[in-house]
Order: C-alpha cells, then sequence, then structure tokens
C-alpha cells in the first residue's frame, strides 16, 4: 500500500512515503482517492506515519509491527481474554498458608482444576506470558503514540491557510455560495462572529483565505492518556523489583517482638485485646455465640539499628512509631502496613517466680526468676542451690521410655534440677519441677520426686508471680510502594481521557474566489454543533442556510 | 532528522527490551510465593553460631557439597536421623562432605544436652527466632538440603530419612 512514487503535490510541498492529503494545501495525493467525490478521510490530518518507508530494515518492521492499531487491539483484546481464565479458579496467591496448592485444585476443582493447575493458570498475572503480553501492549502504546503524536503536531503547527478546492469541498461539512462585495470585507465579518465563538483565526495575505480553528489542544488528550497508561503499566512491572511489594503475615503472642521478615523492622503486642457482644445485643438466632464486638491490637514498631544479623548479639532495636491497631485501622510507617488480621486467645506461659519451701524448716526463699526458654542455670536460694539440668517445653515419655519435649511451645513444662543443700547428698540430689498445676498431677510429681518431695518444694504464691500472653495476634503486613505511582498514571490517564471527550478540536477552512465562497470544516466529533455554530456565524454575515444543508455526506456524527 | 529518528527508535527497542526482559524474567525465575525451595535454586544465605559461639555462613562452603539439616529435639525422627548423620558425615568426610545442622531456635540447655547424648561431629548452629527456618521455607521436620559444590539445591527431603537414603543421596551429591 505504500506507494514510493511522485509524493510531490502540485502546489509545490514535497511529501514524506504515505502522505495521504498534501502536508501543504489538503489536496488528495493518491489517485483513486482525486478521483472519488467522497469526504475524505481526515485521520492524523492525512499526514504519513513516522514509520512509514520504502526500504524498510529489521528494527523498521520490528518498529511498524508495534507502531500498528490493529495490532495493539489484538493484543488488548488477548489480554482480556487471558486475563478472564485467571478468575476461572482463585488464584495461588491468594491462598494463605497452602504449601501444597496442586492438592487443592485437583481435591477441589477435580479434573478441569487439575488442568488448571497443570497450564500453569493458577499464577495467571505472573506468568512469564500475561506480562510478555502486557510488556508488549506497552511497547504498542509507546510506539503508536509517538509514531502518530510527531507528524500530527508538526502537521497541525504549520497549517496552511489556502486550502486546494479538492480539500475543502470534499469535507464532511461544506458551504459553498456567492459572496456579494469585497471578499476581505466579508471574511473579516465572518471571522469576527467566530471569534466571538472562541475560534482562533488566521487570514493570508490576500485577506481572501481564511482558516478558523478552536481547541487544539483536544487532540493531545489521547497521548496524555497513553503517557498515564504507561505510567500504569511500568508501575504493574515494577511490583516484580525487590522490596516493592509485600504481603505477609506475623504472629505476636503478647509481649513479644517479632521481626517481620524482609524487612529491617521488627514489632512488638502490647497488648491484644478482644471484646464479644453480651446476649442482650445480640438477635436470638446469634445468642450464646462469641461475637467479636472490637479488637485492638497495642502495637509498637521497632527498627534495628545494629546487631541486625549477628548470630552472636541480639539486635538493637529503636522505636519508630506506635499505634492501636483495629480493623481498619492500620499502623503506617513509611509505605509499610500493618492491619489487624486474626486472633488467638490460646494463653502462653512466658515465666514463673516460685520459691523454694525447707518443709523441715518452714523457711521459704525467694522468689526467683523462671522463664521458661534460656533460664539461668543456677538459682541460689538461701542454703540452697539449683542447677537447672535439663529442661522441657512439653513434657513427654517417648517410644523408650525417655523424657522428651513434644513441641517447641511452652504447653507443659518442666524443669530438671540438680538441688544441693543442707541435708543433701553433697552431689546434690534430682527434682522435677512441673509449673502448672494440671501437669503436676498428670505427670505425679510428688512420687517422681520420692523423698526429695518431702524435704523441699518449689510452688509459685499467687498469679502475681505468673507471667503469661494471654493472646496472640496475627497481623498482615503489606506494603505496595507502586500504589502512588498507580495513582499518578491513573490520574494523567483521566485528565487525558477528558481532554480528549469534551472538547472537539474544530476547523474551518474558506476561500473566495472571484466572488465564490468554498468553506470546508472539520472537527474530530460533534459535527452538529460544529454545523450549528457555522450556520449561526454565516447568518450574521447575511447568508441564511439551515445547520444540516451544510451536511456534506459522510460518517458525522 | 532521519538519523536521529533512527536513535530514538533504537533507544526505545533497547529500553523495551531491558524492561520487558526484567520483568519477564523475574516471573521465568522467582521462587514460588509459599517460598518452597525447588531443585536447581540456590539456597537462602545464612550466618548462625554454633554452641561454642562459632559462626558459620553457607558461603563458607562454597565448591564443597553440603547437607543442611533442620531438626529439633521435640520431633522423633529427627533424633532418630542424628546418629545416621553422623556415620555418613564420618565415611563420607574425607571426600569433602559437610554437614550442617540447624536447630528449630530450641534453648541453650535443650540443645547442650542433646548434642552431648549423641556425641555428633559435624557442625550444629543455632537458629534464632526461626529466621532460617523461615527463610528456606520449612514445613515440617526434619527437612533436609542436599546442596551440590556448585551452591545449587539438589533436592530437599521432607521427612525422616533411613541411612541408605542418606547414602544414596550423598553419592550423587559427590557426583560418583
Amino acid at each position: 500500500m505504500l506507494v514510493p512514487e511522485n509524493t510531490k503535490c502540485e502546489c509545490g510541498h514535497q511529501n514524506a512515503v504515505g502522505t495521504v492529503l498534501c502536508e501543504s494545501c489538503g489536496k488528495p495525493l493518491l489517485e483513486e482517492l482525486q478521483k472519488a467525490d467522497t469526504p475524505l478521510e481526515m485521520r492524523y490530518d492525512g499526514v504519513a506515519r513516522r514509520s512509514q518507508k520504502t526500504n524498510p530494515s529489521i528494527i523498521d518492521r520490528v518498529w511498524n509491527f508495534f507502531s500498528s492499531v490493529k495490532i495493539a487491539i489484538y493484543l488488548i483484546i488477548i489480554t482480556f481474554l487471558t486475563a478472564m481464565l485467571g478468575t476461572i479458579y482463585p488464584q495461588e496467591n491468594s491462598f494463605i498458608n497452602n504449601s501444597e496448592p496442586w492438592l487443592y485444585y485437583e481435591q477441589t476443582h477435580g479434573l478441569p482444576g487439575k488442568i488448571y493447575y497443570a497450564l500453569g493458570l493458577s499464577r495467571t498475572y505472573e506468568s512469564w506470558w500475561f506480562i510478555g503480553l502486557l510488556v508488549m501492549i506497552g511497547t504498542s502504546l509507546v510506539i503508536c503514540s509517538l509514531d502518530r503524536v510527531l507528524p500530527l503536531y508538526r502537521a497541525l503547527s504549520k497549517q496552511q491557510i489556502r486550502k486546494h478546492h479538492q480539500f475543502l469541498h470534499r469535507q464532511k461539512t461544506v458551504y459553498r455560495g456567492e459572496v456579494e462585495g469585497n471578499a476581505g470585507e466579508w471574511v473579516d465579518q465572518f471571522a469576527a462572529q467566530l471569534k466571538r465563538k472562541g475560534y482562533t483565526i488566521h487570514t493570508d495575505e490576500s485577506g481572501a483565505a481564511m482558516l478558523a480553528e478552536k481547541n487544539r489542544f483536544s487532540r493531545w488528550g489521547p497521548y496524555i492518556n497513553h503517557i498515564g497508561l504507561i505510567l500504569f503499566l511500568l508501575a504493574i512491572l515494577a511490583r516484580s523489583i525487590p522490596g516493592w511489594q509485600m504481603d505477609t503475615y506475623v504472629t505476636v503472642p503478647d509481649g513479644d517482638t517479632v521481626e517481620i521478615q524482609g524487612t529491617n523492622y521488627y514489632v512488638k503486642s502490647e497488648k491484644f485485646t478482644v471484646d464479644f457482644y453480651n446476649d442482650e445485643e445480640l438477635p436470638d438466632s446469634l445468642k450464646g455465640k462469641p461475637r467479636p464486638k472490637n479488637f485492638e491490637t497495642k502495637a509498637v514498631l521497632y527498627q534495628c539499628v545494629q546487631d541486625c544479623s549477628d548470630p552472636l548479639k541480639s539486635p538493637q532495636l529503636e522505636e519508630v512509631t506506635r499505634h492501636d491497631i483495629g480493623v481498619n485501622s492500620p499502623l503506617q510507617y513509611k509505605g509499610l502496613k500493618l492491619f489487624q488480621f486474626d486472633f488467638n486467645l490460646t494463653p502462653r506461659l512466658n515465666a514463673v517466680h516460685p520459691v523454694l519451701v525447707d518443709k523441715t524448716t518452714g523457711d521459704v526463699y525467694g522468689p526467683f526468676d523462671l522463664p521458661m526458654k534460656d533460664s539461668a542455670l543456677v538459682h541460689k536460694l538461701g542454703p540452697f542451690t539449683l542447677e537447672l539440668y535439663a529442661n522441657y517445653m512439653e513434657f513427654a515419655l517417648d517410644s523408650e521410655g525417655k523424657p522428651t519435649t513434644l513441641s517447641r511451645e511452652p504447653n507443659a513444662p518442666a524443669f530438671v534440677f540438680t538441688v544441693k543443700g543442707p541435708g543433701l547428698k553433697p552431689e546434690g540430689e534430682p527434682y522435677m519441677y512441673f509449673p502448672m498445676q494440671k501437669d503436676k498431677v498428670r505427670f505425679s510429681q510428688d512420687s517422681i520426686n520420692r523423698a526429695l518431695a518431702d524435704r523441699i518444694e518449689i510452688r509459685v504464691d499467687g498469679m502475681e508471680n505468673v507471667d503469661f500472653s494471654e493472646a496472640t495476634t496475627f497481623l498482615n503486613v503489606r506494603m505496595d510502594k507502586a500504589l502512588s505511582f498507580l495513582w499518578v498514571g491513573g490520574i494523567i490517564s483521566m485528565i487525558g481521557l477528558v481532554m480528549g471527550t469534551y472538547w472537539q478540536h474544530r476547523r474551518i477552512w474558506l476561500r473566495i474566489d472571484e466572488g465564490k465562497l468554498s468553506l470546508g470544516a472539520h472537527s474530530n466529533k460533534n459535527f452538529f454543533g460544529l454545523r450549528a455554530e457555522i450556520a449561526a456565524a454565516l447568518k450574521k454575515t447575511g447568508i441564511e442556510v439551515e445547520p444540516k444543508r451544510l451536511d456534506n455526506g459522510g460518517n458525522n456524527a | 532528522m532521519g538519523k536521529s529518528r533512527r536513535k530514538i527508535q533504537i533507544v526505545i527497542l533497547i529500553a523495551v527490551f531491558i524492561i520487558g526482559g526484567y520483568a519477564i524474567g523475574t516471573t521465568l525465575f522467582a521462587q514460588n510465593d509459599n517460598g518452597q525451595l525447588r531443585p536447581g535454586d540456590k539456597p537462602p544465605a545464612f550466618a548462625l553460631a554454633d554452641l561454642d559461639g562459632n559462626v558459620f555462613q553457607l558461603s563458607d562452603f562454597e565448591g564443597k557439597p553440603v547437607i543442611v539439616n533442620f531438626w529439633g529435639s521435640f520431633c522423633e525422627p529427627c533424633v532418630r536421623e542424628m546418629p545416621e548423620f553422623q556415620r555418613q558425615y564420618l565415611k563420607w568426610q574425607e571426600k569433602g562432605l559437610t554437614v550442617l545442622a540447624i536447630n528449630l531456635s530450641e534453648d541453650t540447655l535443650t540443645v547442650q544436652n542433646f548434642v552431648k547424648r549423641f556425641q555428633l561431629d559435624y557442625h550444629i548452629l543455632r537458629d534464632i527466632g526461626r529466621k532460617t527456618e523461615r527463610s528456606y521455607g520449612l514445613r515440617s521436620y526434619p527437612t533436609t538440603f542436599f546442596i551440590r559444590s556448585d551452591g545449587r539445591l539438589m533436592e530437599a527431603v521432607v521427612g525422616g530419612m533411613s541411612e541408605e537414603d542418606i547414602d544414596k543421596r550423598v553419592e550423587r551429591l559427590l557426583e560418583l
């Protein structure tokens, strides 16, 4: 379709290859177009797209591929269709704790689920081909825009005022008639009317040809829209940069400080509280069921300033902010957000402060500090010495009958001490201590300790000597640095859309040759408004014409 | 004008190639969201101390085949595995095999008592606050990672292994 032959117009202007309407006078350049008398296609003002060339190289071919709007539309349709595939079943990244997604798809959805997983559709939006499509759309956006906006800008900034008759008469809005008297005076009179409607007027030196134009800026709308879209796409792609997007969960028991994985932050829960509705507040169907009314985590966010990854030292933390996290009230700090996600009201024993009682004398020694984890190995209590020999978080006997622990949570803690003191063997005697009453009974502490149980006792006096976490809070940690760019891209794109939608670029050309007026006008939309404007202006100069008589056919809504 | 135009074209196409290549590349080489390591992946780095306070890093053993085993005294199959690893370590030590047994964030006394009971010669390292365990995406115990001398994962085995299971894998690891 590219015609390498003569691109020089009869007006003397040398046009680029691929030009449809002469860049200067507007005369159609293609022969078959010259013969026809249908309204002209005014897209991009008939100028050549930048990439149209006679001898395309490989770079040109790649460029031309992405420069095609047809290809762009195909790409968009394919992307929409494949994006739909991703919505058939839940995506893998929506599971919080599922290490075996293949089982989920097969068990929940049967064979289709199995196929779905096997095709990789369970990760549609992170797949290489979907990202590839987005990249291609982005490329197409850039190249399509660039190839059209630059020639269009050039064409619109150096417009010829006196146009070829063929150009004028084959616009979609045309008026031909006689003008009496001085041509220049009539043009001035007509121009004054158009000026009042907001047109900018250009006349040539003879005074008998005119171009009136308004709202040219609306032509840049689509390109501004594309800039916004490109930014939007780049922001989406930028999410794959490490540290730009995060969506994880942390479990924080009351009083604990927990590292937020992948960041330099630590979060402490000073206390988690939950209120439940009482029965009077609930409808009959819900009475007796625990319905949370409000839950809140008193959270403190720390930043590690030193010894952050030294295994021999504990990290040095500095408080950066604190917030009472509630529903819809996350803790926010520099793009990091901590949301309340869930809770668990199972208490956890942290430490006890027991006393040692000498049963023969009745003397009480202590209390001493006995944390469940990493306790001091020696406790001196009056004449007695307790040497910690072993500790178990969840005491049990293994298959060989040896003491063991079933987990690393203090569910049934046990301590084995070697006790030395008055009346005891010099090498010490073993004493087993279960801080929880239920375990004392279950494992019959007194019979394990035998004779020593009659000599001494380790016991906790009152709840004030028990240190435990009442609850555990689960927080959702989110970070999305791309979000602000998405907003900016979206706003720019919307500005472009509004510019191109609510204004129209209207142009009116006319020339008077020996009393014969030829008027052609073009708008990129709303020809009805354009015709009304022209008819009104003509009426003021004494030419009565029905607006719809100006309609020269063509598809002109 | 023609020359600057060609330049712009080339610059834009190169930019597309770099940005697009990066975006597509990260999807191809990304680890799963659930953090599970796959064969061929580079296992996450760590720096952990043993009971004597010597710090070891995974990178200290670059160029050597390494077995990284996560264990806890609360996990019976882990406990059963320990003497097997000890025998395997003695068998293959000369060929350059390293065994790093990472304890699952238990307290010092527990680890000490455990090691005393078994007389283990290989490195017992101590995770703190479940950090390393999490970075390796551990779901159940024991889990053992067989890392080739090029620093890439050969296999991750979840669950207890018999001595024969370990032996077979070490042979593959040493490319015998």
